[in-house]
Parts: structure tokens; C-alpha cells; sequence
């Protein structure tokens, strides 16, 4: 089967254009069904290969290339023909992240059936979402590093059409527009990386520079920048601190598709790529702190936001913000398999969360948690799912994101103790903001008696994938943590040698001869890489302990119709959740940066076109036609004057001798014959 | 007798050609002059060949040439001179100015 892993990615692109060239737009169209015949062949073939994986039947990593292209290149002086591939790669890692990627995505597509049922561009979404998927699995499974940002690239285009769906009101048009800026600000660092990885080991395909950085030839300097361009990127992708701005509005898509976005594709991708990328950050100690700090930052100020907003998709968003938040932390504290784990984890109960409110908009049709409230007796299928991943998202005990979050916060603590406190206060929050989205809409008495009264289940095709997915949610932690099963399926990467520490070789030499230039030599950075550590044990309980209360002070302050106490706290702290509502003024921030920048264009314009236009390009034209000018009188007047007067001096000198020799005279002009002949020969003769 | 005497009597000859050419207003004068001249030549070729090359007959071949040639020229400058003096009753050297330029 694994051999069959390149049509991973391009069933669905393939079922996405027969989806959108296929047939006419129609509200009851069976072409989704392609779309999600497709999926549901990719997740076929992932858990195939996870499965054999598992079972120890396949071998991996797996990788196949196919030649693309070919160019002739020079890469630090010496010149070749690299042989441009695209081909799969397929981890131990990346077995994982393809099996939720493609479940999650069936979910999605399954649910968009009923969900987007009377849209009257039905079949153009399902297009949207499989090419997206597509984009997101050609990502994964992709071998070749500038495949793997095409496919980045691309998912960033379909992330803005999906966002911008309903094109015709402004908010989402704004939205598409905004989070297609913000990730491009982050590509740009990516791509720059990328130019730099590929103008040191002169190859993309990543089992090449993998040797390259193992074997220390990677100057420290370039590993740092080329590390923080990743990071850079990763920050638009993965919407961390202080490019999540576009996540929040990205809620203006339809539900489903945010689901997906939040969930397994968009912002997974950026965290994928570090990973992917992960011994270019462990040969570059500045990247990996700078990425443990903006990971914290983001996990912090997200949950904080989360705390106010009473829109349940904003909170939500905040909720996936804060999340990713954890991921990069983790991996910037050394924790890969668990940031890895988490991604995994948090796809599952994300998506779930995101489809379940969905299912409760589409129930009750706003998005405003005050005017839900004891939804649980008319949506119970909703409720319960909800319910199961909430608990696995608050991190309580035995629930997926406990397993996760205890990998995160453990791997944080070996590292550095002040990021442990402040990431676990986000934890804390995560566990108070996620219960008081659930109590504000499940529980207590309904506050909108209108919109309870017309309340009602979703139909199958919505609560089917709930089910699913809250089986995924509930069993994937646990199942996967079981006898440090992740510890296999997300070994940490090493490398054999830090750079600096290997003499500079020719960067091509390494990646033309290819593997094992150089027997790695293990240092003691290499080598020493601890297990995945764990908490001591009375910290364990703390968090546990810190985690239920958090939780059941949610549910004290939010637990019945009225919540009079939080209302008093929010007016207490009336300055802070202003902030907070203005999701920290970021927005003001960049707006201004924007400001700024437009100031900034219009002063350069001033200055080009009074200064450099004015005074230099003006200026020296006028200086030129000047010099032109005298140059025109010296030609004038010296050198036409001497060839004019050489040719009149010539001509005057003929008419003079002419006049002197008597008219006709044959003797006389043979006498001048004779009188130069005579001169001549003396003159040769006696030279 | 050297090669020496026969190139003065030849160098006279000529010059007293070029003189006489030059200085004689008769146009007889003057062809005579030229006879000279050409006379002065066939004797250097008679002497070199005779001097340098005494084995062949080259020199003075080309010496009977010129002769015979020099002779077919008099008769072509006498025609003229008897065609211009009909035309000008004229032999006189300085009043042909027919090719003035």
C-alpha cells in the first residue's frame, strides 16, 4: 500500500477539479460524494500504512522521488546538474499526521453535506475543501522542500477562497484578505529560508539536508537565520504571536471549513513544517529559544482573549490560537514527540469543537453564547460529544489533551522553569475558558426563549462525524500514549554533529556524494538527548489538582442561567477586558504599522520625486546637455575648424603651385620632372 | 676599358639629352634630345650585359629592341610634329599650348 502513498495527495486534487468542472452548481448535487469518496480512499491508505507501521509489517521512513526537472546550478563553487525530484517521504510522523488529516477532513465533508446543504454555491465549497486537503497532505507527504512550500502556498489560496466564501458581505471579504496578508508576511521568511538552505547544501530534498545539518557542515550563523525564517513562517501559518491576528476573523468562513482549517490543515502546517524541519532548529539553539518564547507569548495572550469573548467561534479560534501556542513552545523547549502529539490530539478534539458549534449555530443561529444556554435537552447527541472534548481539551485527567499537555508541560519543565508557570497558567485558562463555553451553551436554563423553543437535533450526516470524531477525542490520547507508543511514532530527531563543530566542507561535494561523507562523529549535544522526561510526580498532581479547580470555578461562575458573579468580576476588571476584547490592540498595532509604512511610502514618494527625480535624475540631465552643449562648440569650433582648414590648406596650396607653372609649357614641365627626379634619387642615393 | 667609362659616356650622354631637351625651342631639337637619351640608355644595357653578364646576348637584345621601338616612336613624333605644324605653322616648343589644363 505505502507504495501508492503519492496518491495521497492527488486523489482529492483531482476529485476537487472534477467537483468544480464537473457538472453545473446545484443545490442538491451528488458531486461531494466524489469528494468525499476521495477522502475516504486517502484515510484508507494512511491507516494502512499507520496500521502496518503499527504492526511492524512496513518499513519506515519510506521514500520514493520521481526526477522532475533538471538544472545546471553552481552552489559554493562548484558547479552541477541538480536533478530537481518530487516524491513522498513518509515518517514514522508523518504516517500519524496523514491519518488525522484525512479523518478529519472526511468528517468535515460529511458534515458540510448537511451543513451546507442550501448554499447556492454547494459544489464550489466541496471543491475548496478537497484541493484544500490536498494542498495540506501534499505538504505531508511531500519529500522536496520547495513541493512542500508550493503546497503551503497553495493552501494559503484556498484558505483565503474558503475564508471569503460568502463573498458578497464585506466582513469575510476582509477577512480572506487580511489572513491572506498576514501569512504571506510569514512565507516571505519561509521562502528566504528556504533560498538559504538550498544555497548551502544545494539540494531541497530533505533527506539531503537532514545529512548536511547531521554531518555539522551548516555554518551556525546560517542554521540561525535559516531557523528563525522557518519560525518566521510558521508564525503567519500557525497564526502565533504576532501574526494570529487573521485567525479570529478567519471565523467568517463557513463553520466547516474553519473546522478544517483549525483543526488539520492551515495552522497545522506551520507546526509541520518546523517539525519537519526540527534539526535545522536543534542545530540553531536561538531559533529553538525564540520558538519556545513565541509559542508562550501566543499561548498566553490567546487564552487570555479567550477568557472574554462571548462569540462561540471566536472563542474557539482563541482556543486553537493558544493551542498552537503549546505546540511551538513545545518544540522550542526540545518536547517533539510532545508537540507532535498534541498537533495529532488537538486535531481531533478541535475539528469536534468546531463541528459542535457548528451544529449548535446551525441550531440556533447566532454565533452569541449568551443567548444559548440548556441546549443539553434538545441537542443531546451534541451535547455529549461536545462534552468529551471539552474534557479532552480542558486536559483533565485520562481525556486526549491530558496525555498531551502532561508531554508539553513536562518537556517545557526540563527546560525552563519560568516557561513551565506561564504555560501552565494558559493551561489553567484553557480549562476555564473551554468549561465556560460549554456551561454557557449546554448547561444551566435557556436564556433566549425564542431561539430554545426552534432548537433542535442536527441531522445524521452532522451527528454521525461527531460521534466519530468525539471516539477519536476520547481513545486517541490514551490509545496512542499507551507503553510510550508515541515515544516510536515520534522518535525526537538528533544531530550527530552541532555546526561549527565539523571542519567546513564544499557545501555541493555533501550533496552530490550524498549520504555518509562523513562518519558522524557524536558529540555530547548529539547524544545525550534525554528520554521524553517526565513531571515529578508532586507537580503531576498539581496541575491535575489546579486543572479540576479551574474547571469547577468555571462552573461555579457559569454554571447556572445567570452568571451575576462573572459579571461583576468583568466589571471589576472592566480596563483588562476591554484589552482583552480588543484582542490586546494588536490589530491597532499592525494598523498602525500600516500607518506607518503609508507615511513612510508617501515620504520616499516626496523624496523621489523632489529629491532623486529632481536633483539627481534632472540635474544630471541638465549637467549632460550642457556638457553636450560644449562639446558641440569645441567640435565646431577646433575640429571641423583643423579639417576644414587642412583640406582649404591643401587646396590653396595646389591653386598657389598651379599659378607659379606657365600655362601649357611641355619643357617646363618636364624641367619640374627632372628637377624631382633628380632631388629624389640624390635623396635615395646618398642616404 | 671598365664598366666605369662606358657609364660616364652613357651619364653624359643623357644629361646632354635632358638639356637639350629642356632648352631647345625647336621641336626637332628636342626629339633629337630625346634620341639621345634613349641612346644613353641602349649603351648602359650594351655595358652591363657585357660587364655582369658576359656569357649571354640579353642586354644587348633588348638594346636592339629599344632601338627598333625608338625608331617607330620618331616616326610616330614626326607625323605629329608635321600634322601640328600644318595646323599652326609653327616649331616652336612654346607655342604648343593645345593641352593646356
Amino acid at each position: 500500500m505505502i507504495e501508492h502513498a503519492y496518491l495521497i495527495p492527488l486523489i482529492p486534487a483531482v476529485a476537487s477539479l472534477i467537483i468544480l468542472f464537473g457538472a453545473k452548481e446545484d443545490p442538491h448535487s451528488p458531486l461531494p460524494w466524489i469528494g468525499i469518496g476521495a477522502m475516504a480512499f486517502c484515510l484508507a491508505i494512511s491507516i494502512s500504512i499507520f496500521a502496518g507501521f503499527a504492526a511492524g509489517t512496513v518499513a519506515l521512513p519510506y521514500e520514493h522521488n520521481w526526477t522532475w526537472f533538471s538544472f545546471a546550478t553552481t552552489i559554493g563553487g562548484s558547479s552541477f546538474v541538480y536533478p530537481m525530484s518530487a516524491g513522498v517521504l513518509i515518517d514514522p510522523a508523518t504516517s500519524l499526521v496523514l491519518v488525522a488529516v484525512t479523518l478529519v477532513s472526511l468528517m468535515v465533508q460529511v458534515y458540510s453535506v448537511a451543513y451546507m446543504h442550501d448554499d447556492k454555491r454547494y459544489k464550489r465549497y466541496f471543491a475548496f475543501v478537497s484541493f484544500f486537503t490536498a494542498a495540506m497532505l501534499g505538504l505531508v507527504v511531500s519529500s522536496n522542500l520547495l513541493v512542500t512550500f508550493m503546497c503551503w502556498e497553495l493552501m494559503g489560496v484556498t484558505s483565503y477562497l474558503l475564508i471569503g466564501f460568502w463573498f458578497e458581505r464585506t466582513g469575510p471579504c476582509e477577512a480572506q484578505k487580511k489572513a491572506f496578508m498576514t501569512t504571506k508576511l510569514g512565507d516571505c521568511g519561509l521562502y528566504l529560508a528556504l533560498l538559504l538552505i538550498y544555497a548551502k547544501v544545494g539540494s531541497f530534498q530533505l533527506t539531503q539536508i537532514y545529512q548536511f545539518f547531521n554531518s555539522g557542515y551548516m555554518p551556525a550563523a546560517a542554521a540561525t537565520v535559516c531557523g528563525l525564517g522557518i519560525l518566521f513562517g510558521a508564525m503567519g501559518k500557525s497564526a502565533q504571536f504576532p501574526l494570529f491576528i487573521w485567525l479570529p476573523d478567519a471565523m467568517e468562513g463557513p463553520t466547516p471549513g474553519s473546522a478544517l482549517i483549525h483543526a488539520a490543515t492551515m495552522v497545522a502546517a506551520g507546526i509541520l513544517v518546523v517539525a519537519k524541519l526540527y534539526f535545522v532548529f536543534l542545530a540553531a539553539p536561538i531559533a529553538m529559544e525564540a520558538a519556545a518564547w513565541i509559542g508562550l507569548a501566543t499561548a498566553f495572550l490567546a487564552a487570555a482573549m479567550a477568557l472574554v469573548s462571548y462569540d462561540i467561534k471566536r472563542v474557539l479560534a482563541f482556543s486553537t490560537v493558544s493551542q498552537l501556542g503549546f505546540m511551538m513552545c513545545a518544540l522550542g523547549c526540545g518536547g517533539y514527540t510532545a508537540g507532535l502529539f498534541h498537533l495529532t490530539t488537538h486535531a481531533f478534539f478541535k475539528a469536534l469543537l468546531f463541528l459542535g458549534a457548528g451544529s449548535v449555530i446551525h441550531s440556533v443561529h447566532t454565533n452569541d453564547m449568551r443567548l444559548m444556554g440548556g441546549l443539553s435537552k434538545k441537542m443531546p447527541i451534541t451535547f455529549a460529544t461536545m462534552a468529551v472534548a471539552v474534557y479532552a481539551i480542558a486536559g483533565l485527567p485520562f481525556g486526549s489533551g491530558y496525555y498531551s499537555k502532561d508531554m508539553i508541560l513536562a518537556a517545557v519543565w526540563h527546560h525552563n522553569h519560568t516557561i513551565f508557570w506561564i504555560l501552565l497558567s494558559a493551561a489553567l485558562m484553557t480549562a476555564f475558558y473551554m468549561t465556560r463555553l460549554f456551561a454557557l451553551t449546554f448547561l444551566g436554563d435557556d436564556r433566549d426563549h425564542e431561539k430554545h423553543h426552534h432548537a433542535h437535533e442536527s441531522p445524521a450526516l452532522i451527528t454521525v462525524p461527531l460521534v466519530i470524531l468525539a471516539v477519536f477525542s476520547a481513545f486517541a490520547g490514551v490509545g496512542l500514549a499507551h507503553h510510550g507508543f508515541i515515544n516510536k511514532v515520534l522518535p525526537t530527531p538528533t544531530i550527530a554533529v552541532m555546526p561549527g563543530a565539523a571542519p567546513a566542507a564544499t557545501p555541493a561535494s555533501s550533496a552530490s556524494n550524498e549520504l555518509g561523507a562523513t562518519p558522524a562523529v557524536a558529540t555530547e549535544h548529539g547524544t545525550e538527548k534525554p528520554e521524553e522526561a517526565e513531571l515529578p510526580s508532586w507537580l503531576s498532581f498539581t496541575v491535575i489538582g489546579l486543572v479540576i479547580a479551574a474547571v469547577l470555578f468555571a462552573l461555579g461562575m457559569y454554571g447556572g442561567s445567570r452568571f451575576t458573579a462573572a459579571e461583576a468580576i468583568r466589571s471589576t476588571f472592566a480596563p483588562v477586558v476591554v484589552v482583552l476584547d480588543n484582542r490586546w490592540y494588536l490589530d491597532a498595532v499592525f494598523l498602525a504599522l500600516v500607518a506607518l509604512c503609508d507615511q513612510l511610502a508617501a515620504l520616499a514618494y516626496w523624496i523621489d520625486d523632489n529629491v532623486v527625480d529632481r536633483v539627481f535624475v534632472d540635474g544630471w540631465g541638465l549637467l549632460m546637455r550642457l556638457f553636450a552643449e560644449a562639446s558641440n562648440f569645441f567640435d565646431i569650433s577646433l575640429v571641423d575648424a583643423t579639417v576644414d582648414g587642412v583640406g582649404g590648406l591643401g587646396n590653396d596650396l595646389g591653386l598657389g603651385l598651379r599659378s607659379l607653372v606657365a600655362d601649357g609649357q611641355v619643357q617646363e614641365y618636364l624641367m619640374y620632372a627632372a628637377i624631382a627626379f633628380a632631388l629624389s634619387a640624390t635623396l635615395i642615393l646618398t642616404r | 676599358m671598365t664598366l666605369a667609362h662606358y657609364m660616364t659616356v652613357s651619364g653624359l650622354l643623357f644629361l646632354i639629352g635632358i638639356f637639350g631637351a629642356l632648352t631647345r625651342r625647336n621641336i626637332i631639337g628636342v626629339l633629337m634630345s630625346i634620341e639621345l637619351m634613349f641612346n644613353a640608355a641602349n649603351l648602359n644595357l650594351a655595358a652591363f650585359d657585357r660587364f655582369l653578364h658576359p656569357a649571354g646576348a640579353v642586354g644587348q637584345t633588348v638594346a636592339i629592341f629599344t632601338m627598333t621601338v625608338a625608331a617607330a616612336e620618331i616616326v610616330v613624333g614626326l607625323a605629329l610634329l608635321l600634322a601640328i605644324y600644318r595646323n599652326t605653322d609653327t616649331t616652336y616648343v612654346e607655342d604648343f599650348n593645345l593641352l593646356k589644363g
